[in-house]
């Protein structure tokens, strides 16, 4: 049997915090839920999608949300991976975030400036937290947990995050068990 | 009958049991045929996936609703993945019926699960062999130990394992190729806890078959490389598997014909000798009919597909098919509970981490009820673990969103370390898989029915399995220290073993101690059908050794013209 899963098995047990680092997914979770009804996402969306990811990680030093193309990467995730309940919660959740902003701000999340779409997804980052600690598990997830995990996801499983924001070793060609670690070295990733 | 259908040996199955039989009889000289029911893949050419980084997956590598869909069965574990998809059995072409639950996720291709097992490798002890008998249990071995020892080194200098020597009674070292590196957080705990358990516990490096030096005899293989894909299949050839290692050496001898899309659906029986006369096959892709013909079968389909050919096979003479005669064929199905456990946080290593990404863990040999120790249940386990700094995955709750959120999770995060155990299962007569005839596969042909379940003593010991890693852990200064014990069926192990199994007695075995059927000598069973227990350790080294062993003993025969 490969172990590969091991320690993701292993944290997805003692409470979700997955070892090593691997990518965790709203969707996808429950092998019984109801296969998704199919959604369709236009390229205003992914434009959409794209701001919202670009705002969860900007482009800095390291590249940003739009680089690795993560809003795309959300729409073939929903489409093809979420359960018609994750499905239905992401798609509401695009339109509660806009009109989050318009009640916020007075205008649509594009129109907005990127310090206002900042505050606003602050807020709603802050509105996730207190609603997931609270939540039944048969709950839906609150919709700002999609798309934070899908960007953390997207971004770090992309070529651009990869090669740009962490230390991206396909073959090491060694293992080192003892190296010196100071603060600010990236993250060790490989081909997984 | 013609020429090109008549060989010494017909070997069925291509995985690591097959693969070794069929280089062990080519060596000594036997014409083999080596039938193998899935496709083929061709070493290094067949793995387009070994290089593949994980953004070419348009899903990552994750599960989509239609895989979930299409996968009934394999969707029960991690194997559903978008990874090595192709190297999973398809559950819609070959269905199987469940009276209990029983998670059954197969490789049918060319080199069987040997391209994506754990690649874990342990000698049985004594111990292992000699439990049996002395609780009352089942049924004896007929061999043990010292019967084995020799054939052990003999397939380990040539399969390449990896490990540590510790001269442990109840775990034998193997003839090591050098070991990998704990880490320094494992290296830490594995030092306080031997001292805690006056080394009566010790936390060693995870054996595997991963070469770390040279094998002069295979110098197609590259030593690891630490990229942690073996599961995509390794064109380094870095890892044990039929192709990188058993199938080249069979194939250079000039003996071995390799014909996939080969189901073998029975051993053709003949009455008046009472042997084999070779099988009959399916053409997995045209659904013809074929015969080969030989003078021994050594059948390595995996253990309970090894069962399903046995009950398909004279079942004129048996109702029950080859080898029923003791009652004993497909039943007291094995596997290994594992999924119980615990893990924690590391503090004060904040300045170390690791380069590379190592394909072993950390293993915790069995402990319990050795040295004259009782529990409340027999046998015992042992744990497979790690210890790692947390990715990008992790929670940092004291972020929220923007650039310092990206720039945290650029970082490593603390340190964790977790394991599992896997226990022994003992064999039970009534965990048992039928053949069920109201159901067919694509081909037409009847499905196995599986009931199979985990009983008391399973459950007393996963008790210990938990509360024992947790103490260790709490030992060793592990913080916020959390136990679990996950959803576990028979089957997720995927370490199936026992419905063929060997014994000393016809009347309650289905094997003898040389792994031939009682009822028909020249058919020898050498996969995990044969086990008659299950050790706590992984199986597939002992299915190496004992099918080395087989081979050597049936030329032997052959030549004395005793089979």
């Amino acid at each position: 049997m490969n172990r590969r899963d091991l320690l993701k098995m292993v944290a997805a047990a003692t409470g979700g915090v997955v070892i090593g680092g691997e990518f965790f997914l709203a969707g996808c979770t429950n092998p019984e839920a109801k296969i998704g009804i199919g959604v369709d996402f236009t390229e205003s969306d992914i434009a959409f999608l794209d701001e919202v990811a670009e705002t969860i990680f900007p482009k800095t030093a390291t590249p940003g949300a739009k680089d690795a193309k993560v809003g795309q990467f959300m729409t073939v995730m929903v489409k093809d991976c979420y359960d018609e309940k994750d499905q239905k919660a992401f798609r509401a959740g695009m339109t509660s975030l806009d009109e989050a902003c318009k009640a916020k701000h007075g205008h649509s999340f594009m129109k907005a400036s990127p310090e206002h779409r900042k505050e606003l997804l602050v807020a709603l980052d802050k509105e996730r937290g207190e609603y997931q600690k609270t939540k039944k598990s048969e709950d839906p997830n609150h919709y700002f947990q999609y798309f934070k995990q899908l960007t953390i996801m997207g971004f770090f499983t992309s070529k651009e995050g990869r090669e740009g924001a962490t230390n991206y070793k396909p073959v090491p060609g060694k293992y080192d068990g003892d190296v010196d670690y100071k603060k600010g070295d990236k993250v060790l990733t490989g081909l997984n | 009958m013609a020429d090109n259908n008549t060989f010494d040996a017909i070997v069925v199955g291509s995985g690591i049991s097959g693969g070794w039989a069929a280089k062990e009889l080519t060596e000594r000289g036997l014409k083999v045929i080596m039938l193998e029911r899935g496709h083929n893949i061709e070493h290094g050419k067949g793995y387009e996936q070994s290089n593949k980084p994980v953004w070419e997956y348009p899903h990552r590598g994750g599960r989509t609703q239609e895989m979930i869909a299409d996968y009934p069965f394999l969707k029960r574990d991690y194997p559903l993945n978008e990874r090595n998809l192709h190297y999973w059995a398809s559950d819609k072409d070959n269905p199987y019926t469940e009276t209990k639950r029983f998670d059954w996720f197969r490789g049918y291709h060319v080199g069987g699960r040997s391209l994506m097992w754990g690649r874990q490798s342990y000698r049985w002890s004594e111990i292992d062999f000699k439990a049996n008998e002395k609780e009352g249990i089942a049924i004896p071995w007929p061999i043990g130990y010292k019967d084995l020892e020799d054939w052990y080194t003999h397939v380990e200098k040539f399969a390449g394992i990896q490990g540590s020597y510790e001269n442990l009674p109840q775990l034998p070292d193997s003839h090591f190729l050098p070991a990998m590196e704990l880490n320094v957080v494992e290296k830490d705990v594995a030092a306080r806890i031997k001292k805690h358990y006056n080394n009566k516990r010790t936390l060693i490096i995870g054996r595997t078959a991963h070469i770390t030096g040279p094998l002069g005899h295979s110098p197609q293989r590259t030593n690891c490389q630490y990229r942690d894909m073996c599961w995509n299949g390794c064109e380094f050839g870095a890892y044990f598997s039929t192709q990188s290692s058993t199938l080249p050496a069979a194939m250079a001898t000039g003996k071995l014909t390799l014909r996939p899309f080969s189901i073998v659906t029975e051993i053709i029986y003949d009455k008046d000798t009472k042997t084999a006369k070779g099988v009959r096959v399916i053409d997995a892709e045209t659904k013809q009919t074929y015969e080969y013909f030989s003078k021994i079968v050594f059948l390595c389909a995996s253990a309970l597909n090894s069962a399903w050919v046995l009950m398909n096979s004279a079942t004129d003479i048996w109702p029950d098919g080859l080898g029923s005669s003791s009652g004993e064929l497909g039943h007291n199905v094995i596997d290994h509970h594992f999924r119980v456990g615990a893990s924690g946080e590391v503090e004060g290593y904040d300045n170390k981490y690791y380069f590379g990404h190592r394909p072993t863990g950390f293993y915790i040999p069995r402990f319990r009820n050795l040295d004259g120790e009782k529990r409340d249940y027999l046998r015992g386990f042992g744990y497979q673990g790690g210890a790692s700094r947390n990715g990008w995955g992790r929670e940092v709750a004291e972020l929220s969103i923007g650039a310092d959120l990206k720039d945290a999770l650029s970082e490593p995060g603390g340190w964790r370390i977790g394991s599992t155990a896997f226990g022994e299962t003992l064999p039970y007569h009534d965990n048992k898989i039928t053949l069920d005839k109201n159901v067919k596969d694509k081909w037409g042909l009847p499905v196995l029915n599986f009931d199979v379940e985990f009983k008391e003593n399973e459950k007393k010991m996963r008790v210990d399995m938990k509360a024992d890693m947790k103490e260790m852990l709490e030992i060793a200064g592990v913080k916020n220290v959390r136990e679990y014990d996950a959803d576990n069926a028979p089957g997720m192990g995927i370490h199936e073993m026992g419905v063929a199994r060997m014994g000393r007695d016809p009347k309650s075995s289905v094997l003898n101690g040389n792994n031939q059927v009682w009822d028909c000598k020249n058919v020898f069973v050498t996969d995990g059908a044969c086990m008659t227990s299950a050790s706590c350790v992984n199986p597939s080294l002992t299915y190496m050794a004992l099918t080395a062993r087989a081979a050597a003993f049936a030329v032997n025969e052959l030549k004395k013209l005793n089979v």
